[in-house]
């Protein structure tokens, strides 16, 4: 009775690991979307700084292509938006995620109790 | 203690941790701190550099070339910048428009400095207290915990908080007491000259005495709840409980000893409070409460309990007691005591007076002769049927002697024939393990009717059968016989 308990936490607890893996991995994504999200606020400030005498490069691989303020801005601006909409995104997933993991945890804790209590009714009749 | 203990060193061991987290959180943004600063620094070069920049056409410098070796160049369009705004874009400005882009990235990270310095603050508030928790828990530091236990039924102060933490049935004896207290005023107005020291003498006797009071009431009603086993127990207890109302002495002990020996203790014993609560009867005024509280036990269990007494050690103290009870009745509060219903026992009381229609029978006569009459059989494990068979003693008695009772005639003329007392106990041997009854007072009355004739029981029936087959004659060698066969038979 004690073993199959154990068993079944042991599985619980596993299941339980890899919900957690899921949603560092979702927070770390969301992170890194967020740094990128400041960056893009500061490049936009940045453009709208410039005027047209200033040549705006794009660095793509090794090579610095030619843009036009304008397309940059607006190209700098969609990345923006999309940039938001991952986030959302994530943040979604984040918290399905986490639900899960709360369920994990529930049924991990009951099964502790029920091992803890098959434990002490052995230790009772031992 | 100990626990008190286990809780510090737990309380220790999340306090260090907690101080410990903090300061991981202060180190990492004291770290962070650091970059930023640094940062800010580059940036400033920078715009010095930016600044200086422009003041020449073209520049000689030597110029690195891979990473060993340099080599002379000029510097040239010198205000010609290409600055990363971020995430891969770059943009040609001037070397004033960099500076500007310089500075509003300075701003940024003085942004972020002064975050991580508000950050750090706040953790090393924490750590600190932190730290003033640790000591605390250790009692190492200034700071102690104060606790204070709360104290219960500390008397002078928390008198009216008891009072009104009062039960409704403790009322009618707080009139009891206000009545002794009276008579003790008097007594004491009468003797003390100074009537001033006195009645304030008095009054802290009295409240000394509500207190007692109190607690007595409490242990009565916890009494009064154990009733059926421990009506004897409650009744004696409380008796004796009543005598320590009265005297402020020694008998609490003796009522607390009496309480511990009642529960625990077999019938063997109990003629020992018997006999001790007699005497303390005698020793102090028992007439209030030992009446109220006697009187139940007399119609009921004192003529069956009491007859544990063998008659040869204890009819001389029961004579004695009766002597006691006697003369506590005739004082005037016990009358009062008598008449006035402030417990359920009371009320029991009550109405086997008005059934007898005086008490005296219950305790004097229907005592002395069931005592003398009745067997002597240790009722210790006897059922209720003994103790209604003594009350039906007591209550035939009373009807042969008195005709109170309505039903008096039918049970009189069926007594009359064995009005002698010695008869009736060969009848009551026969209802000796019979008597079911559990309601003795209400069904009391008729049950003298009918029982006599017949019994519900069948075993009463062959009993009655068998009993005047009995010759009265054997009564008074078989006195102690016939109960403890009865006894037996119950067994």
């Amino acid at each position: 009775m004690g073993e199959a308990i154990q068993k079944k936490l042991k599985a619980e607890v596993e299941k339980y690991a890899l919900m957690q893996k899921d949603v560092s991995k979702s927070v770390s994504a969301r992170q890194k979307l967020e740094t990128q999200l400041a960056e893009n606020n500061i490049v936009k400030e940045e453009l709208d700084l410039l005027d047209s005498s200033n040549i705006v490069f794009k660095l793509i691989g090794p090579v610095l292509v030619k843009q036009d303020l304008d397309e940059a801005k607006a190209t700098v601006a969609k990345r923006l938006e999309y940039i938001n909409g991952e986030i959302q995104r994530y943040e979604t997933l984040l918290k399905d995620f986490e639900k899960k993991s709360e369920q994990q945890r529930e049924i991990l804790t009951s099964l502790q109790q029920d091992f803890q209590k098959a434990q002490g009714l052995a230790a009772g009749k031992v | 203690m100990a626990n008190k203990g286990n809780t510090d060193l737990e309380d220790l061991g999340g306090v260090v941790r907690l101080r410990e987290e903090n300061q991981k959180v202060v180190k990492n943004c004291e770290s962070q701190i650091q970059h930023w600063k640094k940062v800010l620094d580059d940036y400033e070069a920078l715009r010095d550099r930016l600044r200086t920049l422009p003041d020449q056409l073209c520049y000689e410098i030597m110029v690195p070339f891979g990473s060993l070796a340099f080599m002379p160049g000029k510097l040239v369009h010198t205000n010609e910048v290409t600055v990363l705004l971020g995430d891969n874009w770059f943009a040609k400005c001037s070397a004033k428009q960099a500076q500007k882009i310089v500075e509003h990235r300075m701003k940024h990270v003085g942004n972020q400095l002064d975050d991580v310095t508000k950050t750090m603050k706040n953790f090393e508030a924490r750590v600190g207290f932190a730290k003033e928790l640790e000591t605390m828990s250790a009692n190492k530091g200034d700071y102690v915990d104060i606790r204070e236990e709360v104290g219960n039924n500390d008397s002078a102060i928390t008198k009216g908080k008891q009072r009104i933490a009062h039960k409704p049935n403790s009322k009618p004896k707080m009139d009891v007491v206000f009545d002794l207290k009276e008579q003790d005023e008097e007594d004491e107005g009468k003797s003390g000259d100074t009537g001033s020291r006195k009645g304030i003498i008095s009054e802290e006797e009295l409240w000394a005495r509500l207190d007692e009071l109190e607690r007595l009431e409490e242990l009565q009603d916890e009494q009064d709840r154990f009733s059926d086993n421990a009506e004897v127990n409650g009744e004696e207890s409380s008796s004796s409980s009543e005598e320590e109302k009265e005297t402020d002495a020694a008998p609490p002990v003796n009522g607390s000893s009496l309480k511990p020996s009642w529960s625990s203790v077999p019938h063997g014993v109990q003629p020992l409070t018997d006999r001790k609560r007699e005497e303390e009867d005698g020793s102090c005024l028992p007439t209030i409460f030992f009446s109220h509280m006697v009187e139940p036990k007399k119609v009921r269990i004192n003529t069956g309990k009491n007859t544990t007494l063998k008659f040869s050690e204890r009819k001389e103290q029961k004579e004695n007691s009766k002597r006691k009870k006697k003369n506590g009745h005739s004082n005037g509060p016990s009358h009062h005591e008598l008449h006035r219903i402030t417990t359920p026992a009371d009320i029991y009381r009550l109405f086997v007076d008005v059934k007898n229609g005086e008490p005296i029978p219950r305790k004097s006569i229907l005592k002395s002769r069931s005592r003398e009459n009745s067997v002597c059989s240790d009722t210790s494990e006897s059922s209720a049927a003994d103790f209604e068979e003594r009350r039906m003693i007591g209550r035939s008695f009373s009807h042969d002697e008195l005709t109170h009772s309505d039903t008096s005639d039918g049970i009189t003329e069926e007594d009359s024939p064995t009005a002698v007392p010695l008869q009736t106990p060969s009848r009551f041997e026969a209802f000796s393990g019979l008597v079911v009854e559990k309601d003795p007072m209400p069904s009391g009355v008729p049950h003298l009717t009918i029982v006599p004739p017949a019994l519900p029981t069948i075993l009463e029936r062959k009993q009655e059968e068998v009993a005047p087959d009995v010759p009265p004659p054997e009564q008074a060698p078989k006195r102690v016989s016939k109960f403890k066969a009865a006894r037996l038979q119950q067994k």
